[in-house]
C-alpha cells in the first residue's frame, strides 16, 4: 500500500514537471510569433516616423529601446466611440520618441478598480495604468506604485492646484500623475431656482424639490464638515483622527434629521435623484460629471450647474463641502522598462493629453495652464475645487470613515434617529469612526 | 345509518376541499412571489424610460431598442463578444464535465477499490469549502502555467469551470446505484468491458441525471462572476456575460444602460433554456422499460 502512495506520488510529481515543460515549449513560438508582429508593425510604422523625425523634439541621445508597454485605462478611453483617446495619445508618444521602438497593449481597468485589479498580481499588471486616488494607499502597500522625483515631480506640482497635488501625496511623496479632478457638485432646474436661490439649500427647499444622496458615504459628510467637523486634520494628518463628534456635529445631525422630514427633500437612492429630474418631480441633484449627459438630456436649456450652497445648521449658514480627489496615471514599479513608462504616464497626463481628454470625452483638465471659461460645468467644478470642497484624505484609516458614515445616512433616511437621540447617534458614528476595523 | 354515513363522507369531502383550497391559495401566492422577479426583470428589459429608478411597476412606454443597444453599442461594453465568448466556454465545460461527473459516479457506483470509501469522504469534506476560497492561488497556479493571459484565458475559463466538477458526483452516483446490478451482469455474462456496460447499459438508463449534469455545468459559465473577474483581469477582449453585466451597474453606466442590463439578463437566460427544451424528452422519459420480466 504505501509502496503504491509513494509510485501515485512520483507519478503526479513527474505529470506536474512535464507539464512545467509543456508550458515552456508553448511559450517559445509564442513569443518568436509576437515579435514578427512586431516587426511588422515596426516595419509599418517606419515611413511614417521619418516623416515625423524633422519636428521631433525628442533629444537626440536617447538610447534605442525596444519595449512593450502594457496600460490599462477605463473602456470609454479605448472606445472608437469616443475618440480612442487612449491608443491615440500612446501613439503620438511613440511618434515623439523616433528612438524608442514601442509596442502598446492595452487592458481595461476602470480607475476606481485599479486597487482591486493591480494588487491581485502586482507584477502580472499593466506597467502604465489609471487610478483614482483613493486606490493610492493600498497600491503604494503593494508596491504597484513608482514613487516621482526630478522633472516629472516638477511638472506635476507647476501645473496643478494645490489640492489636486495634495490629493496624489501620500507619506510625503507624489505616487501619481493627476489628470483630472473628482468631485460632486450640485445640477439644478433653472426654471425653479434662481442664480441667487441656489446659495442656500435651506431658500431652495421652499421653492422646489431637492434630492441629495444622504445615504451614500461620499456625501453626507457635506453637513458635517459645513458645521466644523474635520477629518485627519486638513486631511494630511494621520494621528489627528476624524473629529464628527461634539456639539456641532450633533447639531449637523439634528438638521438632517429635520431635513429628511422635510416634504420637499428626497433621498437620491437607487437612481431617484436622476429619475425625479427626467420627470419633473425633482428640481435638483447632486452628483458629478459622469451624469452630465444625462442631466443635459434630461433638463435640457435649463440646466444649470453650480458650485454647492450653505445651509443653515443650528443657526449658522455653513458651507456644504464635498470630497475632492482626482483620477491620475500611475507607473508600476515592477515594469521593465521604467523610463519609457514614465515618460508615458508622463504624457497621458500632460497639458496636450488632457486637452484632447476633454475634447473627445469633456474630462475636464485638472492642469492649471487651460482655461474653460464658457464650459458651466468646468467652471462649476472650479469654483467647488477652490471654495466649496475638500481634500478627500489619503491615509490608510480613512477606510474607517466610510461603513459608519453610511449607517448614519440610512439610518436617518429610516426615521430611526430623531432629535432624541441625535446626541447619543452622533457619539456612536464618531467613535466608530476613529475605532480600526483590523484592530 | 346510511344517513349518518352520507353526512361523514360529506363532511371528509368538504374537508378535503379545504385542504385542497388552503394549499392551492399557498402555492400560487409562493408561485407568485417566485415568478415575479423575472417578470420585472423582461418588464424592464422593454422599459422605454431611461434609468434605473422608476415609480410604477408596469413600465409607461415600451421599446426594443434596449436590446437592439446591447448589440450596436458595442465600443464600450461588447455585450456580443462577452456572450459568444461565454457561450464557446459554457458548451466545452458542458462536454468536459458531464463526461468527468458520469466516469467518476460510474466508478464509484460500480466498482469497489480501497480507496474508496476515503475518497468519497474526501470529496465530501473538499465539497464542503466554499470555491472562491481557492480564487487567488488557482490564478496563481493558472499564471504558473502561462495560463492567465492572451488566448490562453478562455481555455482557462473552462478548466477552471470543469476540471473540479468530478467532486461534485454524488447525485448521480446516488442515480447509478438505483440501477440494477443484474443489468451489469447479464452484460457480462454477454462479453462485455466495463467500458462496454458504462456505454451500453448505463448511460442509456441514466438519460435524466445526465441531463441534469448538462444543464447545471452549462449554466456555470453564465453565472460565475468572480473566477471569470479574476482570471480575465483587465482583458476585455475576454469578458464573459456576468462581467459585462456587472459593469453595466456601475456609477457611469448605470443610468444608460440599467434596462439593457435587464435586456441582457433575459438573453443569458435563452441559451439555457433552448438547451433545457432540447433535453427535456430525456429528462420524464426516465427509467422505463429497463428491466423486464
Amino acid at each position: 500500500m504505501k509502496k503504491k502512495v509513494l509510485a501515485v506520488l512520483l507519478a503526479s510529481a513527474m505529470v506536474a514537471s512535464l507539464v512545467g515543460c509543456g508550458g515552456e515549449t508553448q511559450e517559445a513560438p509564442a513569443q518568436t510569433e509576437e515579435e514578427t508582429t512586431d516587426d511588422a508593425e515596426a516595419e509599418a510604422e517606419a515611413p511614417a516616423e521619418t516623416t515625423d523625425e524633422a519636428e521631433a523634439e525628442a533629444p537626440a541621445e536617447e538610447e534605442a529601446i525596444t519595449a512593450t508597454i502594457t496600460v490599462w485605462g477605463p473602456s470609454e478611453d479605448q472606445s472608437a466611440d469616443a475618440g480612442n483617446w487612449l491608443p491615440t495619445m500612446c501613439e503620438q508618444f511613440a511618434a515623439q520618441h523616433p528612438s524608442w521602438d514601442l509596442t502598446f497593449e492595452y487592458g481595461v481597468c476602470a480607475e476606481g478598480d485599479a486597487k482591486a485589479t493591480i494588487t491581485q498580481d502586482v507584477e502580472g499588471a499593466a506597467d502604465v495604468y489609471m487610478l483614482a486616488n483613493d486606490n493610492i494607499p493600498e497600491l503604494v502597500a503593494a508596491n504597484a506604485l513608482a514613487e516621482l522625483g526630478g522633472s516629472y515631480l516638477d511638472a506635476v506640482t507647476s501645473t496643478n492646484a494645490d489640492s489636486i497635488i495634495a490629493s496624489v501625496t501620500y507619506n510625503d511623496s507624489v505616487w501619481a500623475f493627476p489628470f483630472t479632478s473628482n468631485t460632486w457638485f450640485m445640477y439644478y432646474d433653472k426654471s425653479v431656482f434662481t442664480e441667487d436661490d441656489v446659495k442656500s439649500l435651506d431658500t431652495m427647499l421652499e421653492k422646489g424639490k431637492v434630492s441629495f444622496p444622504l445615504s451614500n458615504s461620499w456625501y453626507i459628510q457635506a453637513f458635517y464638515v459645513a458645521n466644523g467637523a474635520t477629518i485627519f486634520g486638513d486631511g494630511t494628518d494621520e494621528a489627528a483622527g476624524i473629529n464628527f463628534g461634539g456639539e456641532n456635529a450633533v447639531a449637523a445631525t439634528d438638521y438632517l434629521v429635520d431635513l429628511v422630514a422635510n416634504a420637499n427633500f428626497i433621498n437620491d437612492q437607487d437612481g431617484a435623484g436622476i429619475a425625479g429630474l427626467r420627470d419633473g418631480s425633482v428640481n435638483a441633484i447632486f452628483s458629478g460629471t459622469w451624469d452630465a449627459a444625462s442631466v443635459q438630456e434630461a433638463l435640457g436649456d435649463n440646466m444649470g450647474v453650480a458650485a454647492l450652497p450653505t445651509a443653515n445648521i443650528g443657526g449658522n449658514a455653513g458651507q456644504l463641502k464635498s470630497f475632492m480627489g482626482s483620477k491620475a496615471v500611475g507607473v508600476n514599479p515592477n515594469c521593465e522598462n521604467m523610463e519609457v513608462a514614465m515618460a508615458l504616464a508622463a504624457y497621458l497626463a500632460s497639458e496636450e493629453a488632457q486637452m484632447a481628454h476633454y475634447e473627445l470625452r469633456n474630462v475636464l483638465p485638472s492642469n492649471t495652464n487651460i482655461t474653460l471659461a464658457d464650459d458651466a460645468i468646468a467652471t462649476a467644478v472650479t469654483n467647488t475645487m477652490v471654495s466649496t470642497s475638500i481634500m478627500q484624505p489619503v491615509v490608510s484609516s480613512m477606510g474607517n470613515y466610510w461603513s459608519p458614515a453610511e449607517n448614519m445616512g440610512k439610518a436617518l433616511v429610516a426615521g430611526e434617529i430623531t432629535h432624541d437621540n441625535a446626541a447619543e447617534k452622533t457619539e456612536e458614528m464618531n467613535t466608530a469612526m476613529n475605532t480600526d476595523v483590523a484592530q | 345509518m346510511s344517513k349518518a354515513n352520507d353526512v361523514a363522507v360529506t363532511g371528509a369531502k368538504v374537508r378535503k376541499t379545504i385542504t385542497n383550497i388552503i394549499v392551492h391559495v399557498i402555492l400560487a401566492i409562493l408561485a407568485f412571489i417566485w415568478v415575479l422577479p423575472i417578470f420585472w426583470v423582461v418588464l424592464t428589459s422593454f422599459r422605454g424610460e431611461k434609468g434605473s429608478y422608476v415609480t410604477t411597476f408596469f413600465p409607461q412606454t415600451y421599446t426594443i431598442n434596449n436590446y437592439v443597444k446591447l448589440f450596436k453599442d458595442t465600443t464600450i461594453l461588447n455585450f456580443p463578444r462577452m456572450f459568444m465568448n461565454t457561450f464557446v466556454i459554457a458548451i466545452f465545460t458542458c462536454i468536459i464535465s458531464t463526461i468527468f461527473v458520469c466516469s467518476v459516479s460510474y466508478c464509484m457506483s460500480r466498482m469497489r477499490f480501497k480507496m474508496r470509501r476515503p475518497f468519497m469522504n474526501i470529496a465530501m469534506v473538499l465539497g464542503l469549502f466554499p470555491g472562491f476560497m481557492s480564487m487567488v492561488a488557482v490564478y496563481y497556479i493558472l499564471k504558473a502555467l502561462n495560463m492567465s493571459e492572451g488566448s490562453m484565458i478562455p481555455i482557462a475559463l473552462v478548466v477552471v469551470f470543469s476540471a473540479g466538477t468530478g467532486l461534485g458526483f454524488y447525485v448521480a452516483k446516488g442515480f447509478f446505484d438505483t440501477i440494477p446490478k443484474s443489468l451489469d451482469e447479464a452484460a457480462i455474462i454477454d462479453g462485455a468491458t466495463r467500458w462496454k456496460i458504462f456505454t451500453n447499459v448505463t448511460i442509456p438508463l441514466s438519460k435524466p441525471i445526465i441531463v441534469y449534469t448538462i444543464l447545471t455545468s452549462f449554466m456555470s459559465p453564465w453565472i460565475d462572476f468572480l473566477f471569470a473577474k479574476v482570471i480575465c483581469r483587465a482583458d476585455a477582449k475576454y469578458y464573459t456575460v456576468s462581467i459585462g453585466l456587472w459593469k453595466m451597474l456601475e456609477k457611469e453606466y448605470i443610468d444608460n444602460w440599467y434596462t439593457s442590463f435587464a435586456a441582457g439578463a433575459v438573453l443569458v437566460s435563452i441559451p439555457i433554456a433552448i438547451l433545457f427544451l432540447m433535453t427535456q424528452k430525456f429528462y420524464v422519459e426516465g427509467m422505463s422499460g429497463a428491466v423486464k420480466g
